[in-house]
């Protein structure tokens, strides 16, 4: 067991040190982020919505394009250069493969929720600092859900023709329970309701997670083998 | 209420144009050679 | 070819049972006090709402089957019956609408069912889309495997997620719809439909093997 998870992080720090290293992926995927909170303001009327009322949506799809974004990339290294084939070749298990990409994956994403987060604060104005253990709580445990599943569907849609719009097709259903919670959780924390009304949907967001982990891991190795 | 009907008609009849139509469509795509 | 001719005759069957559904529904079964005409849609709404949802755990069984044994037959079945589903959905998704607007007085409402019901419909759609993007027969029907056992899987999260997320969002209602229980007659009509669709389901699923059996015997590097 323990083999797995050393490969797999063998295999994350990989495709991390690739990504940071050129940075062009993770400043495109932030600057995205920027100018889709823009495009919720302006495309919100002032005068007739307010943007506390808004604000747990504005922020959740945000965060759901940009967590689609990144997967589309998921897989992309390994296309080029039939990399994917030396991959498999290598003594590491599939599982470790699928638990490489998660987690370099939800680095990535992580990444891009920890700089939009605060931009999204300030740009509504919304504070976020009194709530903000359980709200990264609600966002480690939706982005979990979201990188399960885009990871193991953007295996499949890699090699794809149409695999930009492919995978958001496939995958949009099965973002759509973590999302409800994470908003109707998120919603709460703003308006100030108690901890325990946020406890239900962390323990929704949790058991999806287990579940989808779970099945996204036993199923991997059926997309990439024989 | 009377009013009612057109809708019933309207999704009787489409349901029909379907399921019909979608059997129709599987009996000619075997009649191809 | 025998199979063929079988899901043919199944479906012709359930055809003209359908029509004795009909009938039935529109002549034979009293006016319901309340919901008025609109309230049959109820007779065909709520099973091709059953044989959907069948339609797609089936297809995440005949998934999870193909995995386990690597049976070409479960990929072919699985593929039949997602087809299946996309017209069950589709019925669904039109005759919702024509029985919410005059009862609840809009076209389209976020409940439950509805919403269930659009889930169901994109992800038989995913589903055909990932297969026709995908030309290879034996990769096709490895990732057909995986994503119909993710979407058997997701099912009862939507059920979940849906169900809360309306019940904290109602919508104003214009009729109550009438309680489940249903007087004999109505019970008799809605379970004889049941059974007409299931039979439609059978027939077509049947049908639509044979379609995608005759096309690899046809072409056999499809």
């Amino acid at each position: 067991m323990p083999d797995v998870w050393r490969h797999a992080w063998r295999l994350a720090r990989k495709d991390l040190l690739i990504e940071f290293r050129s940075r062009t992926a993770i400043l495109s995927a932030v600057v995205f982020t920027v100018l889709v909170l823009m495009v919720f303001n302006f495309g919100r009327d002032p005068t007739a919505v307010a943007a506390i009322d808004l604000a747990p949506s504005i922020l959740w799809v945000t965060f759901t394009f940009a967590a689609m974004l990144a997967l589309n990339r998921a897989f992309q290294l390994e296309l080029e250069n039939q990399a994917l084939d030396g991959l498999l070749l290598a003594p590491v298990s599939r599982s470790s493969i699928y638990l490489g990409k998660l987690i370099a994956n939800l680095a990535f994403v992580a990444t891009v929720e920890a700089v939009g987060l605060p931009l999204f604060a300030v740009f509504f104005n919304v504070s976020i600092l009194p709530v903000l253990g359980p709200l990264i709580a609600v966002v480690a445990l939706a982005t979990i859900g979201f990188v399960a599943v885009g990871t193991l569907f953007s295996a499949m849609t890699a090699r794809t023709r149409f695999a930009e719009l492919l995978l958001p097709v496939l995958l949009l259903p099965f973002m759509m329970p973590p999302l409800i919670w994470a908003v109707l959780a998120t919603a709460a924390l703003f308006a100030g309701h108690p901890l325990s009304a946020v406890t239900g949907w962390l323990s929704f967001l949790a058991a999806f997670d287990i579940v989808f982990v779970t099945l996204a891991f036993a199923l991997f190795p059926a997309t990439v083998d024989e | 209420m009377p009013e009612n009907t057109p809708y019933m008609v309207a999704a009787y009849v489409i349901t029909a144009v379907i399921l019909v139509g979608y059997a129709v469509l599987l009996y000619r795509r075997t009649l191809k050679p | 070819m025998r199979l063929l001719k079988t899901g043919r005759w199944i479906t012709i069957v359930g055809l003209a049972l359908l029509a004795a559904v009909y009938v039935r529904a529109l002549a034979f079964t009293p006016l319901e006090r309340f919901q008025g005409a609109a309230q049959k849609i109820y007779y065909i709404h709520v099973p091709s709402a059953v044989c959907a949802m069948l339609a797609m755990g089936l297809v995440g069984v005949a998934g999870i089957l193909y995995l386990l044994l690597k049976d070409p037959r479960f990929d072919r079945f699985g593929e039949a019956s997602a087809e299946v589903g996309v017209a069950f959905s589709l019925v669904m998704l039109t005759t919702g609408p024509l029985w919410a607007k005059p009862i609840w007085g809009t076209w389209w409402t976020w409940d439950a069912r509805l919403t269930l019901t659009l889930f169901l419909f994109l992800l038989f759609l995913g589903y055909l889309l990932l297969r026709g993007a995908v030309t290879e027969p034996g990769l096709r029907a490895r990732y057909s495997a995986v994503l119909g056992i993710c979407g058997l899987v997701l099912l009862p999260f939507i059920h979940l997620s849906v169900y809360l997320f309306r019940t904290l969002h109602p919508e104003p209602i214009v009729l109550k719809p009438s309680a489940p229980s249903l007087p004999s007659e109505m019970l008799v009509t809605l379970l004889f439909s049941f059974l007409v669709f299931t039979i439609l389901y059978v027939g077509l699923v049947t049908q639509r093997y044979a379609v995608s059996l005759l096309r690899e015997q046809a072409d056999p590097h499809a």
